[in-house]
This record gives C-alpha cells, structure tokens and sequence, in this order.
C-alpha cells in the first residue's frame, strides 16, 4: 500500500474499514486461489465443456495490453448476458498458471447481491472468488460504499470488472441508453484509468440466459481506451460510462459484421 | 426558497422517470425514490443532472449517495441553494 493510501486510510473511520475487509478477502481469495480458481476453469471447461475462440491470441493480447499500460489502474468493463459471464472473460485473459501467478491481476467483480447472495454458502464462494455483492436499485449509501470500495482497489493497482450495462442485456445486444453511471464515477475518481472493454459472446447466444449453452464456442474481442471528459459532476460521470458503452457497441457490431 | 416550492420542482423533474403512478400521486417527503416511485437505478444520473440544469446548482457523486428519499433530495437541493 502506498503511503498516501495508508494516511487516507488512518484519517477515516469508513476507509478503515474498508481497508481492513479488503486486506482480508485479498489474503483469502489468494490463499484459497488453487482451489477456486483450477475449480472455476475446470467447471467451464469440463462440465460446460466451453471454449474460447483463438485462446492463445487473446492471452498474449490481454498481456500486451497490460505490459503497454504499465502500472495504470485498469478497469475491465464488458458486455453482460450471463451469470458467468466474469468467470468466463478471467478465464479467457488468462490461464491458470498465470492467474496462480499474478493474483492481484485477476479481478474483483460486482455480482447483484440477489443473484449470489442468498445463502451463507453462496456468500462464503463469493467471498472467496474476489466478489464485492451490490444490490442494484439499493440503498445508495450502500451502492456508493461498492463503488469505495472499487476506487480504493484500483488506486493499489489491483484489477476490477464492472459491466456499465448494470445487468444483463434483456434484448441480447449492448444497450447505449442503460448505461449505469457508478462505472463513469468510478473512471472520474481514479486519475489514469483504463478500461479494457472486452467483448464476449457464445456462437449459439441470441439473447440473455443463465449460461452459454454447454459446448459453446466463445468469441472474445478486446480494446483499451481512457476515457476524458472536461464535464463536471454527474454529466462527467455519464460522458465517461457512454464511452465505455459506445466502444462495447462498435466491438458488437464488428462481432455480428465479421460473422456474416 | 421556499422547501414546499423545491419540492413541487423535484417531483416535476422526477416524474418522466417515475414508473409508478399511483406513489406519484400521494408523494411525501418520505417516499422512496427507486423503491416507492420505481424510478430506473440506471436513469438516476439522468435525474441528477436535471436537477443541477433546474436549480443551477452542482451536486458531486459523493452527495448522490446520501439521497434515498424525495426528502433527501429537496433538503440537499435546499442546502444548496
């Protein structure tokens, strides 16, 4: 932790907090990382016997990315028709190798609380799987804590996936008018800050669902992109989450283009 | 100005988003806005910056977060003004 985050940290209750449970879910999702991580991409692999389309490309890709943007906070915004759809974009940047080896790469995510949270157990996976539960539509203390939160783990360098839709698309397609602004405050908050907009999709996905279908082959597509905006306030934060969506859009169309 | 007068303003930008009807008609001060008036969470910056172009005033993420109620709202509004 840098010094500056640390005297931030001593100043405020709230952060202190923060800081405290962070450091906790770090250290457990690191330690329990051999078994979660090999458990997701065994999962995908085997029981839903999922692949992605050129694997290795998208990999050395993902690592140029990250090696040209050196230490610059990153953001991973994508497009959302999935419960998986986290689980599959890690498992697409990455293999387990290389996850087991950069821990503090691979992402925290912002799961809908209603979706995972209903259960101790279910809790307890997220907990250990670098989840951070919010409740769309919640109380916005709450929701402002979440994005906190966020701010606070990209500031340390770590790596976070947020999808600017808020939840999965119902029309199947990326939508550029439910654009969820706390991806924009977020972008604002953090100086630096690049968004890698990965694009996936399944080849037998019409629409939005629980899962791919098992045995589906993966499309994935990347783009990095550090959104600006002179705007102030809230009009800053909606120009900078349109940008992120508009990328997602003109990633989606070139998908549908190339496989026609 | 007055707080009544803030309020009528606040729940005239709101309405557009307010899907439901029925809350509209009997809002208070108490009314929740994305619970009671089943206004979009995904349309609530849309909100926010009307409420800046309405009163010419600025309102920063952080103030965002406190406003759960119609209430919450006419009073940060109110503060500002």
């Amino acid at each position: 932790m840098t010094a500056q985050v640390q005297r931030e940290a001593d100043s405020d209750p709230g952060r202190r907090r923060r800081v405290r449970r962070h450091a906790l879910q770090r250290l457990v999702s690191i330690i329990a990382a051999p078994l979660w991580v090999t458990g997701s991409v065994l999962t995908l692999s085997f029981w839903f016997r999922y692949r992605i389309e050129g694997v290795k490309r998208v990999r050395s890709e993902y690592r140029a990315i990250r090696a040209a943007s050196g230490d610059a906070p990153m953001l991973i915004c994508a497009n959302h028709l999935t419960l998986i759809d986290s689980f599959l974009i890690s498992w697409a940047l990455g293999s387990t190798f290389y996850w087991l080896r950069n821990p503090d790469e691979l992402s925290w995510n912002t799961p809908e609380r209603t979706n995972f949270g209903r259960t101790w157990l279910a809790r307890s996976l997220i907990f250990v799987a670098k989840c951070i539960p919010i409740t769309r539509g919640g109380a916005r203390e709450e929701v402002g804590e979440v994005l906190e939160r966020v701010k606070y783990l990209l500031s340390r360098g770590e790596t976070a996936m947020i999808f600017p839709e808020a939840g999965r698309s119902r029309s199947g397609r990326v939508d550029e008018s439910g654009v969820a602004w706390g991806v924009g405050r977020i972008v604002g908050s953090v100086p630096g800050c690049r968004v890698l907009c990965v694009y996936l999709r399944g080849r037998r996905q019409e629409t939005w669902g629980d899962f791919p279908e098992k045995g589906d082959t993966m499309d994935v597509t990347l783009a990095c992109i550090e959104p600006k905006s002179d705007a102030r306030g809230a009009r800053r934060s909606r120009d900078l989450a349109q940008q992120i969506v508009m990328r997602l859009a003109r990633m989606e169309e070139d998908h549908f283009d190339a496989r026609q | 100005m007055e707080q009544s007068e803030v309020m009528e303003r606040v729940v005239k930008i709101l309405t557009p988003w307010v899907k439901d009807e029925g809350a509209l008609a009997s809002v208070a001060m108490e009314t929740n806005i994305l619970e009671d008036l089943k206004v979009n969470s995904a349309r609530l910056v849309d909100v926010v910056i009307a409420f800046e172009d309405d009163f010419d005033i600025e309102i920063a993420d952080e103030d965002v977060d406190q406003v759960n109620t119609v209430g919450d709202a006419v009073n940060l509004i109110s503060g500002k003004l």
